[in-house]
């Protein structure tokens, strides 16, 4: 499908900037920096070239931080350049550890850099200048190298988001902002859902920047029939990480973003008994049109969603409190969303006769509930997920599973004690998992020193009659 | 005709899972007559431990609907891929969800792409790459074994799910994947005793985009050998992880409580002679979980690399 040179990098584009291991999500504009560690990079040079291409930092000006961008086929590497040449120790035994090693001060190394030397002269010269380097081991040295190549590496690349690196970015830079969803996380959450491209395909996420609908729609794919309905508790979807997966239209279209209450309260009592509600608290309330639907006469959806656990008033700081995080969050396009926000908020004073896109999706939505039953539910709550749960099983297809992901074993301990009692429910089974990565190196293999241990928990089961 | 897509009914020749309990699942194929042990054609009944099922008594069954057994009941599962892993025959040792979740995670697996897949061994795993990539995909799966690939290809056929896989009989460590499939690949999973001898076949197969290479190994010196060779060969973001999944079985546990404020002040009579002279509290009733005193604490590592596209590698 994608040969290579098919795929260029146009303006309004997402793109990974790999930095060796460092990533980075970037949203192309015509004109845009890059922030990468304390060093500004003009972006401007990678539009119109393919993806995978390498690109060289050169400083623009000297002495600052700020570089444009190169294309290069080669990159330099330090680590085979500069050890091969060099004499290294059996072990450590006469290496002290008493400050003095490194002969040239931090303001000579910073006056290297500013002189504009490239990152080898630099590594080159400290490791001149240091006492101990040659009495190294081998393994070290190749450490020593591996830890300064990274501070000086000068090559970036660009590559095409994928949510193994979407996935990864984030979990690295700050994991609650995708409900710190582990990579076999969610993957396992995409198997259990058995998202496929056949098929609807409902996914509740209150909150993972989008990353869990994201990964269902790529699951889905380009060119197939399956069809996604994407719920929220907000007043705006959280949507980041769709963005950053340059979906085709096409694609885009078959998923469906929608609000759970007007869903829910929509399916239940029709369009024209929930539009009158929103008018009616329109009147009232002309500050925003859209979150009235949220907030408001909670108590007449449905049996199951009758008793929710958390307090209204508090739930909807909570929502409240999700979305500030969300246009506060200084993600690549935290801009862009903030612009969604007032779009949303300027539009039905402007042209009301115009149907919200918001309302013709929840539309579509209810249609397509109405005589489809999904063929797969994920939940990825922060909230309690038992209502949840409840108020969306009349809406799977039996003999079709479902999975809930929290982050905490106790809320998925209860819905579990729920579902149990119900006879509509089999095959329910909790899990969490252990991920561990490993260091594989001629003669140097062993578990990685650091792991996660924040995988969450999932809950898993299946709808019969 | 069960693994293309949801249905609704059940209908003859639909592979079903039987569900009894989480631990008692079976496979069966929807036919009225089997062969027995003697090879005569005989009333296809199945056997749990809830008595017998007349097979054919299913068709028409609503798939999701409880059925009688007789001495209890049953429900009647459209096979996913989970499924199918949990009750499929067994023919060689086989791969199960959580880790073929990550491969199929890994590999980035999307509709359309095309995966190769070697060895097939029970086809665990191939049924959860075709339900990935389907239904413009394609999966290309080898084994040495004849009949496993016999097998495995009467079963694609009864799944319904040949017009997306191809099974063929080939040693890869000796004779590659074949010329046909040089460059069509943009994944490639190798689950082999040898998977190092493979890799240059494997690069080859890559198509000019490159793409992503996952291999399974149960023993680390596979992985040393097998990244060695992969470093070598121009991969990169070689990646070896291995996960191991703990299920947590959810129960209530009633804890008694001790009192031991009241001990502080002197008692009256009454009090100490209820309790016998202890000071008891209560009990308290929580909900709570156990886990596994014994589970599986190895799978298999998990490795994983990326081909660069062809002028970005860096052999």
């Amino acid at each position: 499908m994608n040969e290579l040179d098919a795929e260029v990098v146009k303006v309004g584009d997402y793109v990974v900037v790999q930095r060796q291991n460092y990533y980075k999500l970037h949203k192309v504009t015509a004109n845009g920096n890059l922030l990468l560690g304390k060093d500004q990079l003009e972006m401007s040079s990678i539009i119109g070239r393919p993806m995978w291409t390498t690109y060289k930092m050169e400083a623009k000006v000297t002495g600052k931080r700020l570089y444009t961008l190169l294309e290069t086929k080669e990159v330099e590497s330090l680590s085979k350049d500069l050890k091969s040449v060099l004499p290294s120790g059996l072990d450590n035994r006469s290496i002290i550890d008493d400050g003095t090693s490194q002969q040239l001060s931090t303001e000579d190394i910073v006056g290297l850099r500013e002189a504009g030397k490239s990152s080898k002269e630099i590594v080159g010269k400290l490791i001149e200048n240091s006492k101990t380097f040659q009495n190294k081991t081998e393994y070290s040295q190749a450490k020593y190298l591996k830890k300064k190549e990274k501070k000086y590496f000068e090559y970036i690349t660009i590559r095409k988001p994928t949510i193994r690196l979407i996935q990864d970015i984030y979990f690295r830079m700050d994991h609650q902002k995708i409900s710190s969803l582990r990579m076999d996380t969610l993957a396992q959450l995409l198997s259990y859902s058995g998202v496929n491209a056949d098929g609807l395909y409902m996914v509740y996420d209150s909150g993972s920047q989008g990353l869990p609908a994201s990964a269902m729609l790529h699951r889905i794919g380009a060119g197939t029939n399956g069809k996604l309905i994407h719920m929220h508790p907000g007043n705006i979807p959280q949507r980041t990480l769709i963005q950053a997966m340059n979906f085709p239209e096409e694609q885009l279209r078959r998923m469906l973003t929608v609000n759970i209450y007007s869903l829910i309260r929509m399916y239940y009592q029709g369009t024209e008994q929930f539009l009158e509600v929103s008018k009616y608290k329109a009147k009232s309330d002309t500050l925003n049109v859209e979150c009235i639907v949220l907030e408001s006469n909670d108590t007449d959806f449905t049996e199951d969603v009758a008793n929710p656990k958390v307090p209204k008033a508090e739930a909807e700081v909570k929502a409240e409190g999700i979305t500030e995080d969300n246009s506060s969050n200084r993600a690549v396009n935290s801009f862009e969303s903030k612009g969604l926000k007032r779009k949303l908020k300027d539009a039905p004073s402007h042209e009301p006769p115009k149907k919200p896109k918001w309302l013709i999706e929840t539309q579509e939505a209810v249609e397509i509930m109405k005589v489809t039953k999904a063929d797969g539910l994920a939940i990825i709550a922060k909230e309690h997920p038992l209502n949840i749960i409840k108020g969306l099983l009349p809406f799977l297809g039996i003999s079709r599973p479902f999975v809930i992901y929290h982050s905490s074993r106790e809320p998925l301990q209860e819905t579990y004690v729920a579902l149990k009692q119900r006879s509509d429910v089999i095959n329910l089974r909790l899990f969490a998992n252990f991920l561990r990565s490993h260091q594989v190196l001629p003669d140097r293999t062993h578990p990685d020193i650091l792991m996660s241990d924040t995988g969450g928990y999932l809950l898993y089961g299946y709808l019969v009659d | 005709m069960s693994f293309n897509g949801s249905k609704d009914l059940v209908e003859e020749g639909d592979v079903v899972i039987l569900y009894i309990a989480p631990s008692n699942m079976h496979s069966l194929e929807v036919t009225p007559k089997t062969l027995n042990k003697k090879g005569i054609l005989v009333e296809n009944v199945f056997q749990t431990v809830y008595g017998a099922l007349k097979v054919a008594s299913l068709v028409g069954a609503k798939y999701g609907a409880k059925v009688d057994l007789s001495r209890g009941w049953a429900y009647v599962l459209q096979p996913t891929s989970d499924l199918w892993t949990l009750t499929l025959p067994h023919r060689t040792q086989i791969i199960y969800t959580p880790d073929i979740s990550n491969i199929v995670y890994l590999m980035e697996l999307e509709p359309g792409d095309t995966v190769i897949e070697t060895g097939t061994g029970s086809g665990s795993l191939s049924h959860a790459l075709i339900n990935a990539i389907k239904p413009h995909g394609h999966l290309y799966t080898f084994d040495f074994h004849e009949q496993r690939v016999s097998v495995a290809d009467i079963e694609f056929k009864k799944h319904g799910l040949e017009r997306y896989v191809t099974v063929e009989q080939r040693d890869v460590c000796q004779t590659g994947f074949g010329d046909a499939l040089e460059g069509k690949a943009n994944a490639i999973f190798l689950d082999l005793p040898h998977p190092w001898l493979t890799i240059e076949h494997a690069t080859r197969c890559f198509r000019k985009s490159g793409g992503r290479l996952c291999s399974f190994s149960p023993c680390i010196e596979q992985v040393q050998r097998t990244c060695e060779k992969l470093m070598s060969a121009g991969f990169i973001e070689i990646k070896t992880i291995e996960c191991l999944q703990r299920e947590l079985t959810v129960q209530y546990k009633t804890v008694p409580v001790l009192k031991l404020e009241c001990l502080k002040s002197k008692h009256t009579d009454d009090n100490r002679n209820e309790n016998n002279g202890k000071e008891v509290g209560g009990l308290e009733r929580l909900v709570t979980v156990s886990h596994a005193h014994s589970l599986p604490g190895h799978t298999g590592y998990i490795t994983i690399a990326t081909l660069p596209p062809i002028g970005r590698r860096s052999c």
